[in-house]
């Protein structure tokens, strides 16, 4: 296991290098002036100054080397559009904010998605099983800003139950923004776990496991839940890490101020080094979550483990 | 697992939550976002009387890109700079210059040379007395090249300061060469390239304003946070989190401190329009900030909808190269029918153009050309008989726009008109920097008709005029007259004001009178619109550049 995680780990860098070097790209063929945020045109004078100032006025290949040393020395330069911030000064600043509500998001996903499915998995083709199934449906339907919206009117404003609309100061002004963005991937959580379950149902080891006698209570939640987990793992890791740096519609309704926000707007507004610095930062965030969802299939399932060996 | 089990951990999920919201529901003070809601809503109906508690919550909107004078260049950094820092020169009520930091000021009789005499009285927060050194050094500052600061165009009527910004070498020299110079602690002296009559209501604009030099040599870039910035304005900075909040408390060394009755103003970002309205509904903030377009006709019935003129114009821009016959503009400029696009569409009461310079500019009556190209339910008939005088009309049009909702309807309301001239009209939709490079100038050879805005930096009429010349960097639609040239030239050498003001009435003769050359068809002026607690509606205003003067916002009771 442990060669096998250094491996991991030692492959991170060319793939990072390889997404500097497309967003660098990417982000050069969109063209448009970093520097010209309204109708009103740059004069030559403060073009060249802007440009003098922020590196970009040499040649491609330089500026792409200078980018890459300086990630490699962590230091993702200053932001060319917050004048007096640096990219730096986002992450550590903002990026906390959106871990912790990708984070509770995905608890949230998790934990009341593997409930909901199992109970539904367990009680299949029930009333309960058939309305679970339908409101994750529609869960999984909705868009997420419709359900951000539906949430602030009806649970913050008509029903004055004590939620902010907006904002992400106390603990209440985090529930409505956590289940708003939670919901869908619960959904999709539950469904699997509720297919997989019915699927390792039927599967003899269980019936050989009845019959030996064994309390369904162990044989649920020793062999049923646990085999029924696995595909929940391989969706779990990429939604981790989406759930962290996707959050911008939801970030945008509920006025969370984490990185989501700044790298929609940074991409529009052509502010190179956030969205450079932003776009590394979610790579290394993908692969660590995949990293950890092969680490978790290793301890999950002893099949995976041998077969590495 | 039993079943049950399962279903008590679900339950009891489910039930905590929502045990816990109720329970603690009571009190929405969780810290940041307390509104004066209970107390405006709790006292009974009083008229007018002061209200114990003299404290707001706006909703800023976006966080500011930079809250550094020299980098600022939106309408809320300005918003909050022109709050915490005392200008030389502010605007009253009529837009007319009146002192600030500046109590006198003198003009040369040659008009390059002003000379502003500061009051003793001005204090940055850290003790230190505001002297004209300070601006010395903050307005050299903003044109040095190194800042690259985007409005340093605004000082290029300064002598020197042009070519300082645009140095390449030697610029250390150049610097002392500015016509910018502290005489003595309370006298500035600023020599001017030619006669400006406009330029002390320029100085009303925030780049003008002072930045402390210890400050700034301290903590570099980092000296406009909370903890480090050092300001002379009647407010204080107190909290800054990044695109979260900003507060502002009463500075009790002001220099007019007496007269300033807030004496806190919290402040929210929320960017999303409906979100804002409902932390207004819920009585979390006070003021909202711009309204989502979908919503004005249901909020315009309530009472805390309040409206301002805006001092800019939403405007088509012709390509006069690809559109050659001035008939076929005048034509499409009567097609449109800006009443119906007012009423139906934008729906803010904006006010529909009858010019260019939009109305509230000082010298509006002498200037407005009352255009007989745009009037305001469209003239179908008289269009279609200029049309047919069109000898080789271009038929097939392609009209650019950025992609915004709001612009998309108003383009298809144009395309219905056009299409009764006989025109067919494709509409392009383009992501916002990709539009401004299709713009330039010069604009992208596919383009015929684009869609413009443009709102004034400061109060004089020259600023929305001069856009039109050959070599206006603004300049889109290809439109090149040297006689206009050869006005604006002379207008910049008018400084009575009337006589001026009959040069601009000229040029917008030029542009949109009789035989004028039409290179666009204005279709409204601005207007800006929020909602306002009616403890603050009377004194807590706008003026035409977005700005609220919060010296003079005094909350009422009930």
């Amino acid at each position: 296991m442990g060669t096998f995680i250094i491996r991991r780990i030692v492959w991170t860098i060319p793939v990072i290098l390889l997404v500097i070097f497309m967003t660098f790209v990417l982000m050069r063929q969109i063209a448009g002036n970093p520097f010209r945020t309204s109708e009103r045109n740059v004069p030559e004078e403060i073009q060249r100054n802007l440009e003098r100032k922020f590196g970009l006025d040499k040649p491609w290949y330089i500026q792409y080397v200078t980018y890459v040393k300086n990630v490699a020395t962590f230091d993702l330069g200053p932001s060319l559009v917050l004048r007096n911030r640096d990219v730096n000064d986002i992450v550590r600043e903002h990026f906390p904010r959106s871990l912790e509500l990708g984070g509770l998001a995905f608890l949230f996903a998790f934990v009341v998605g593997i409930l909901v499915g199992a109970l539904s998995g367990l009680r299949a083709n029930s009333a309960l099983d058939y309305g679970a199934m339908f409101l994750s449906n529609v869960g999984y339907a909705l868009p997420s800003f419709l359900v951000a919206t539906l949430f602030i009117y009806f649970f913050a404003l008509e029903w004055d139950l004590g939620f902010p609309t907006s904002g992400w100061t106390t603990w209440q002004s985090k529930v409505l923004p956590v289940i708003a963005l939670g919901l869908a991937p619960m959904a999709a959580f539950a469904r699997l776990v509720r297919g997989t379950m019915l699927e390792t149902l039927q599967q003899d080891y269980i019936r050989t496991a009845k019959a030996k006698g064994l309390r369904w209570r162990r044989v649920v939640g020793l062999h049923v839940l646990r085999n029924s987990l696995i595909p929940v793992i391989t969706a779990a890791g990429p939604t981790l890490g989406f759930l962290i740096t996707g959050s911008f519609v939801i970030e945008q309704i509920f006025a969370i101020p984490g990185i989501g926000r700044y790298y929609v707007t940074a991409v529009t507004a052509r502010d190179y080094s956030v969205v450079m610095g932003l776009t590394v930062l979610l790579a290394i965030i993908v692969i660590l979550a995949n990293l950890f969802v092969d680490i978790m299939y290793g301890i999950l399932d002893p099949r995976t483990r041998d077969a590495r060996a | 697992m039993r079943i049950r089990t399962l279903w008590l951990m679900l339950a009891t999920l489910v039930a905590s939550l929502a045990l816990v919201a109720t329970g603690c529901g009571g009190s929405d003070d969780g810290g940041d976002a307390a509104g004066t809601g209970s107390s405006s809503g709790s006292t009974e109906e009083q008229t007018g009387g002061e209200a114990a508690d003299q404290t707001i919550t706006i909703n800023w909107g976006t966080e500011p890109p930079s809250l550094d004078p020299g980098l600022a260049s939106d309408t809320t950094s300005a918003n909050i700079l022109l709050n915490i820092m005392d200008p030389l020169v502010k605007l009253d009520d009529d837009l007319k210059p009146v002192p600030s930091l500046a109590e006198s000021w003198d003009i040369s009789e040659d008009g390059k040379t002003v000379t502003f005499n500061l009051s003793t009285e001005g204090a940055w927060t850290n003790g230190d007395p505001v002297t004209a050194k300070d601006f010395e050094y903050s307005w050299k500052r903003t044109i040095s090249p190194e800042l690259a600061a985007d409005y340093a165009y605004q000082f290029y009527g300064i002598a020197g300061a042009q070519d300082y910004n645009g140095c390449k070498a030697n610029c250390a020299a150049m610097a002392d060469k500015v016509g910018v110079k502290a005489v003595d602690d309370q006298t500035l002296e600023v020599t001017l390239t030619t006669p400006q009559p406009w330029f002390i209501q320029q100085v009303a604009h925030h780049s003008f304003l002072a930045v402390h030099e210890p400050t700034i040599k301290q903590f570099g870039a980092k000296w406009t946070e909370a903890a480090n910035i050092v300001t002379n304005g009647p407010f204080k900075l107190e909290t800054w989190q990044h695109n979260s909040k900003i507060d502002i408390v009463k500075s009790e060394e002001w220099r007019d401190a007496a007269n300033v009755k807030l004496t806190r103003v919290n402040g929210r970002m929320i960017s999303d329009g409906t979100t804002a309205v409902q932390a207004f509904e819920a009585g979390e903030v006070d003021v909202t900030g711009t309204l989502p377009p979908e919503e004005i006709p249901r909020l315009k019935e309530t009472e805390d909808y309040q409206q301002y003129p805006g001092l800019g114009t939403y405007t088509y821009g012709f390509n006069v190269k690809s559109i050659t016959d001035v008939n076929q503009r005048k034509a499409m400029s009567l097609a449109i029918n800006r009443r119906e696009i007012i009423d139906n569409i934008a729906q803010a009461d904006q006010l529909p153009a009858t010019g260019w310079t939009p109305e509230g500019m000082p010298g509006y009556d002498t200037i407005n050309p009352a255009s007989p190209w745009l009037p305001e339910n469209g003239d179908l008939e008289q269009a279609k008989t200029l049309m047919e005088q069109v000898s080789s009309p271009k038929k097939d049009i392609t009209l650019l726009l950025n992609d915004s909702p709001g612009h998309r309807d108003i383009a298809v309301a144009v395309q219905a008109a056009w299409k009764e001239l006989g025109l067919n009209v494709t509409i392009k939709q383009q992501e916002w920097a990709q539009f401004l490079e299709f713009i330039g100038p010069p604009p992208d050879k596919s383009i015929d008709v684009y869609r413009y805005g443009w709102i004034g930096d400061y109060v004089d009429a020259i600023n929305f005029l001069e856009l039109w010349t050959c070599e206006s960097g603004n300049n889109s639609t290809n439109y090149c007259d040297p006689e206009y040239d050869k006005l604006v030239e002379d207008a910049r050498k008018t400084q009575d004001n009337d006589a001026r003001y009959e040069i601009y009435a000229e040029l917008e003769d030029k542009l949109l009178g009789e035989d004028g050359a039409v290179p666009m068809s204005p279709i409204y002026f601005y207007t800006y619109v929020q909602l306002e607690r009616p403890s603050v509606q009377d004194t807590l205003n706008l003026n035409l550049l977005d700005q609220s003067d919060l010296t003079k916002v005094v909350v009422t009771e009930g």
